[in-house]
């Protein structure tokens, strides 16, 4: 059994739902431009990314960083860890700003999370440091959530729309 | 530094964040004792943030080829690389092998002159300012390479789209090749000088451990990690580009003792593999184009890639959705994890020492902060 289908089989002893038999998330290889493999791995539910941060810590992993963004459901996390080389994407959606901190549990997420927050809004329960981390207390949290940039406002009509999508969340989609 | 707070057992000492020991704008807080032990450790950061990673989705892509280049000064190659690599891999394009030898090649001259600059900082910190001017006028050398080859010193703007943007021909190699017959016995002298100095050895020996636990548990890289016995150098563990057929012999850069004096023999250990690297592929460099002729379509997608930049590794996630301009680009450059290392590294230190030890992990607040 290869590293990969080590990990796979780990999570589905911990990710497989009881009475359907079927695993909580999906999971792929593929590959980067030089054959180096990559696992992509998406949570059905947000909270399991606990047993996935479990999972790094059982293969001596690290994470690297974590990216938010925002989409129509509201905020993807897409944590990105390392085992020895090998790339592990996990993606994860929140819709109420909210996710567990796997800081207690791989400590290298620490200032991935507080940036998460400090950016998105998104709260990180559990962080043992939930601190701001660059900038100044004067910026409300959730800074990357709010502006439109001027660029994109002044293209014209029909950009008009993410305006008024913004207005139509409550000014603000935080 | 001053002391701002006084009683009878501990002492509380600023430091930053603009503080001429201090090469970079951030701020520590130290609480020591009566014997100047550092107990404590508290960074607060953000003086210099700027907000890219928004700025680059009001950018076109090949806009934020400058842009990216000027996150940081010394690994101002590696982001648009990378950044250059996301997009590469979104449009499903592969680079010219001759490409792929040259971008190598730009990037292995930075890492070179990179490591250069914090050694140098660490002598001139220990006052040894004799091995200061020494290592200066030896990086010297590799910014005449610069200024020849790309006609800049610091930002040599040689990654482009599916490609690079500079040549080599037998003329610029042989001033390569003869650049570094010159650098490299001072490179020797001064890495064996490191090794055998009393004053180098005296202050960076046992200064600013940090144990290979707890470098794993932090997910440090770079020559941090390699200080601390710790090989994830990206161009060994995921070999991209022209690192699949020329890769730096990790071991000469590995060592166990996690302190200042290992961090900075790791760092000449890369010097040394970085000059063997480029020599390697100018020995053998592919013919063919240095670009592709045309410009790629870049279509909706996302891609994560990751490059060793001079202080460890480098991520850089994109996502596109089919326009001009990225939908979203994060990345994370290794002082971004290398920090929080700062804590264990100086806890316990003294006073003094605190200084030479942040050195020692090469922080780049520019790049952290983006």
């Amino acid at each position: 059994m290869n590293r990969t289908e080590e990990i796979n089989e780990y999570l589905e002893n911990r990710l497989r739902d009881k009475n359907s038999k079927e695993n909580k998330y999906s999971f792929s290889i593929g590959e980067d431009s030089y054959g180096n493999p990559q696992i992509k791995i998406s949570l059905d539910d947000r909270k399991d990314i606990t047993t996935v941060a479990h999972t790094i810590a059982h293969f001596n992993g690290r994470c690297v960083v974590a990216t938010a963004y925002l989409n129509d459901e509201g905020h993807a996390i897409v944590y990105h860890f390392d085992i020895d080389g090998l790339l592990v994407n996990v993606y994860l959606q929140t819709t109420d700003k909210t996710t567990d901190s796997i800081t207690p549990i791989v400590s290298s997420a620490n200032w991935a999370e507080r940036e998460i927050r400090e950016m998105f809004g998104i709260d990180t329960v559990g962080h043992p440091n939930p601190e701001r981390l660059f900038l100044d207390e004067s910026i409300e949290e959730g800074v990357l959530n709010d502006f439109i940039p001027f660029s994109k406002a002044a293209t014209g009509l029909s950009e008009s729309d993410i305006q008024w999508q913004n207005i139509s969340r409550g000014g603000r989609k935080r | 530094m001053s002391d701002t707070n006084t009683n009878a057992k501990t002492k509380t000492i600023d430091i930053g964040p603009f503080h001429p020991e201090l090469e970079e704008t951030v701020y520590f807080k130290l609480t020591a004792n009566d014997d100047h032990i550092v107990t404590k450790v508290d960074m607060v950061n953000g003086f210099v943030h700027r907000g890219l990673e928004s700025l680059v989705t009001q950018k076109n892509f090949l806009q934020n080829l400058i842009l990216t280049e000027r996150v940081c000064s010394l690994c101002s190659n590696t982001h648009p690389w990378a950044y250059a690599m996301a997009i590469e891999t979104i449009a499903g394009v592969r680079v010219p092998m001759r490409a792929e030898a040259l971008r190598v090649i730009a990037e292995e001259t930075k890492r070179v002159a990179s490591n250069l600059i914090n050694l140098g900082l660490l002598t001139h910190l220990i006052k040894q300012h004799g091995l200061t001017r020494e290592i200066m006028d030896a990086r010297e050398i590799m910014q005449d390479v610069k200024e020849v080859i790309w006609g800049n010193r610091m930002d040599l703007s040689a990654n482009t789209l599916t490609g690079v943007r500079y040549d080599l021909d037998s003329t610029k190699i042989n001033f390569i090749l003869n650049s570094f017959a010159t650098l490299k016995p001072i490179l020797t002298d001064l890495a064996a000088r490191f090794d055998t100095d009393e004053v180098v050895l005296s202050r960076t020996r046992g200064a600013g451990v940090l144990p290979n636990d707890i470098a794993r548990k932090l997910g440090v890289t770079g020559p941090v990690a390699r200080g601390s016995g710790i090989n994830n150098d990206v161009r060994v563990k995921a070999p991209y580009s022209h690192y699949t057929r020329h890769q730096p012999m990790v071991s000469k850069s590995l060592y166990d003792a996690g302190d200042v004096h290992a961090r900075a023999m790791a760092r000449w250990g890369d010097i040394k593999e970085a000059l063997r690297i480029i020599e390697e592929i100018i020995d053998n460099l592919p013919p063919g184009r240095i670009h592709l002729e045309k410009r790629p379509h870049i279509p909706a997608g996302e891609a994560t890639v990751r490059v060793e930049a001079p202080r460890g590794e480098l991520i850089y996630y994109l996502q596109t959705d089919g326009g001009q301009k990225p939908v979203r680009i994060k990345w994370k450059v290794p002082t971004f994890t290398n920090w929080e290392a700062l804590k264990t590294m100086t806890c316990g230190s003294r006073v003094e020492d605190v200084t030479m030890i942040v050195n020692s992990i090469d922080p780049c607040v520019s790049c952290t902060e983006r």
